[in-house]
């Protein structure tokens, strides 16, 4: 169990005036049953009255808009949450979650690096040919900035070798999905780093277990979960549209500490 | 007692005239093919096709009853899906489906109503016995066609509609206006066109017309505080009721393809506060699917606990292995479907295919069988239609248009759609045909 302090920070900054624009912030934490919101708030500027909603994957979305010109957008999303993962609730699989997704198809590259993985392993569980998927995709891919895009497909990630940390997850959902295992894909905070992160989980029958083929190891405790769905564009952090022909450019702090002083705190009921 | 058959032969000396004004009211039939946008008119052949009374009350109970499942089985889809874990539609179905979209989980519409305007696709075989081969439960079109043909018709000749004993049809416009009424939230009726290069911008403007509602294009309409709003003349008014002519893909940038530049933004979030009524709502095609249609009969049963009225085609789902082995032997006398592609792409007869291309398509459907359905060739009635002069059978189908409002109506008239040749079987407007009133005899 931890207890983890976020801050994150998203600021657009346009060349010229835009109006009128709509946005969907999935920015804040949902309660989950590993994870519980104890502190949460959101502040946007220019200031304006944000709507909270679910979608229909069940993530928060915070919606509103702007109508009058402004040349810079920033939302400013804080607060703490207790995780858990022992805590994770067991939950009805979707089977959407078994489908291929427009990002997440398997070509004849997928295709082929899954029966190469999992060649020796008809009896493996579903958990274990979740992680040993991982660790190839793992060991496949590399880190690269800027070789690839929000666009990138699965396939075209694996076959490029390269990308980010998006591309890792598309490249293990397509390929547990190609396996018969349930994945989606997750967005949020890793402990200790600096930006957004996304990552995946597997359904084993009963919940949902965090697998993160970028850094090699499970979403252990470590990990805030801000939304997620089939895929990237099911979910992502933010999505905004406007009138005006302006350049943008994006700047994102993120900063996530583990509360080691709330943690040591002892309990008793009488 | 039967009413005997109205006379109409009087109705083929205007026929030039009467496609003349359709063609001045912009009665046209636009689409894309090879990358181009082809405005087409669509002929209108002055021989009516006319049902008798007592077989369009059968119709009428049948088609009412159809869209009541539909819709029962469009709110357990994307709620309990309780017909699901009975096992009675397969998990590979239901959400295989490529009009199944997560996005519309867990929203209840306004008055629970999904499919408010729905086009069913019938054929008539022999012996009075109709079949269903398509149900539209999306943004079906076709509805001002035979309502603007019977206008133009009774102009020209009222002395065959004045003898005539028919039901009037001109009454769409008010029972659209009633089912938009039945689940408005407060706030005016608009309907959403995605503008003057749609197929069917002519059917948009002459519904807003009829219905008495407001014809609004995509930059017209916003969302602020998950309402929506139309851009008046008169200042921002408020949206009750939205009968969107735009597709669900492109409807949301922000919830759907978010490259959309013809949606609204943000619609969905007015939609999901329960603030605006969508007709019909987004998520429909869940229940459209070619592959969901062999369910249907089986639905009837399942939410009404009654025994369906309307037939299907005879239909065989190669997912199911039988079905897959009399599919394998039976091809070439099947019409087979790729249940991903719409407006009569897609649709093969096996007895149209040489050998080698038969056994191409065979694999295929082993490869993929949730891809595709087959079905048995209903044979289904010729009507006579006057091409060049001449009076000739043609292969019609007919589009019921069932209203869902506080009760669930069928307009009592349709588009009937014939074949441009003699013995083709595909009568989709895209592909060239022409169409005939729909007379419903009193």
């Amino acid at each position: 169990m931890k207890i983890l302090n976020y801050f994150f920070e998203t600021r657009l900054d346009f060349s010229e005036p835009v109006k009128e624009h709509q946005f969907v912030l999935r920015c804040m934490p949902p309660n989950t049953g590993s994870q519980t919101v104890m502190d949460a708030q959101i502040i946007v500027e220019p200031p304006v009255t944000l709507s909270e909603q679910v979608d229909g994957f069940g993530n928060k979305l915070q919606v509103g808009r702007l109508e009058a010109p402004h040349d810079s957008f920033s939302f400013v999303s804080s607060g703490m949450v207790m995780v858990d993962t022992a805590q994770a609730r067991a939950v009805p699989l979707h089977p959407m979650y078994l489908r291929e997704s427009d990002l997440t198809q398997a070509g004849a590259g997928v295709k082929g690096f899954v029966a190469d993985v999992l060649r020796v392993s008809c009896n493996a569980s579903v958990l274990e040919k979740a992680h040993r998927l991982a660790e190839a995709v793992a060991e496949r891919m590399e880190y690269v900035k800027g070789a690839t895009g929000v666009d990138t497909t699965a396939e075209e990630a694996l076959a490029l070798g390269q990308g980010v940390c998006q591309d890792y997850a598309h490249v293990l959902i397509a390929c547990c999905r190609q396996a018969g295992v349930a994945a989606r894909y997750v967005n949020g905070f890793l402990l200790g780093e600096g930006e957004t992160h996304a990552w995946v989980e597997v359904h084993d029958g009963a919940r949902w277990h965090g697998l993160d083929p970028t850094n090699r190891r499970e979403a252990d405790c470590s990990y805030i979960t801000l939304s997620h769905g089939r895929d990237f564009a099911d979910c992502p952090i933010e999505r905004g549209v406007f009138v005006g022909g302006a350049q943008q450019s994006q700047t994102v702090r993120v900063q996530v500490t583990d509360d080691a002083a709330w943690a040591a705190l002892g309990t008793y009921s009488g | 007692m039967p009413s005997e058959a109205p006379v109409y032969e009087s109705l083929l000396e205007h026929t030039p005239k009467i496609n003349q004004q359709l063609a001045r009211y912009g009665v046209k039939f636009g689409l894309y093919k090879n990358g181009q946008f082809n405005e087409r008119l669509f002929p209108f052949d002055a021989i009516p096709r006319v049902i008798k009374a007592d077989v369009w009350a059968d119709l009428e109970r049948g088609l009412a009853q159809r869209v009541d499942a539909l819709n029962a089985y469009l709110a357990d889809v994307y709620g309990e899906k309780q017909i699901i874990r009975d096992g009675v539609v397969p998990e590979d179905f239901a959400f295989a489906s490529s009009g199944y979209l997560p996005q519309c989980e867990g929203i209840t519409p306004p008055g629970g109503i999904y499919s408010h305007i729905s086009g069913i696709d019938l054929v008539e075989g022999e012996n009075d016995e109709w079949f269903v081969l398509e149900d539209n439960l999306r943004i079906p079109s076709g509805a001002s066609y035979p309502l603007v043909a019977r206008q133009l018709c009774r102009r020209c000749d009222a002395e065959t509609f004045r003898d005539a004993s028919l039901v009037d049809n001109r009454d769409y416009g008010d029972r659209l206006r009633r089912v938009m009424d039945n689940v408005n939230t407060g706030g005016l009726n608009v309907i959403l066109t995605p503008g003057r290069y749609n197929a069917a911008y002519f059917e948009h403007t002459y519904l807003a017309e009829k219905a008495g509602a407001v014809l609004a294009e995509p930059q017209e309409l916003f969302v602020e505080n998950e309402r929506l709003y139309y851009r008046g003349g008169m200042g921002n008014q408020l949206v009750g009721a939205v009968y969107r002519r735009l597709s669900d893909e492109f409807l949301d940038p922000l919830c759907f393809r978010a490259d959309s530049l013809i949606g609204v933004p943000n619609l969905m979030s007015a939609y999901r506060a329960g603030n605006v009524a969508v007709v019909n709502t987004p998520g429909n095609g869940a229940a459209d699917d070619k592959g969901i249609y062999y369910f249907v009969p089986k639905m009837v049963e399942y939410y009404l606990g009654e025994k369906p009225i309307l037939k299907n085609a005879p239909t065989y789902l190669p997912f199911y292995p039988d079905d897959m082995a009399y599919v394998q032997e039976n091809a070439e006398k099947l019409v087979i479907k790729d249940v991903a592609e719409a407006g009569g792409y897609g649709v093969v007869f096996g007895s149209s295919l040489t050998e080698e291309k038969l056994e191409d398509l065979k694999a295929l459907i082993r490869r993929e069988p949730r891809r595709f359905i087959a079905q048995e060739v209903v044979d289904f009635l010729c009507l006579p239609t006057y091409i060049d002069g001449q009076i000739v059978p043609r292969k019609a189908d007919l589009r019921a248009f069932v209203l869902s409002g506080a009760k669930t109506e069928v307009w009592p008239s349709g588009l009937t759609r014939y074949s441009r040749e003699e013995g083709s079987a595909i009568v989709n407007s895209s592909q060239g045909g022409g169409f005939k009133d729909t007379w419903v005899l009193s």
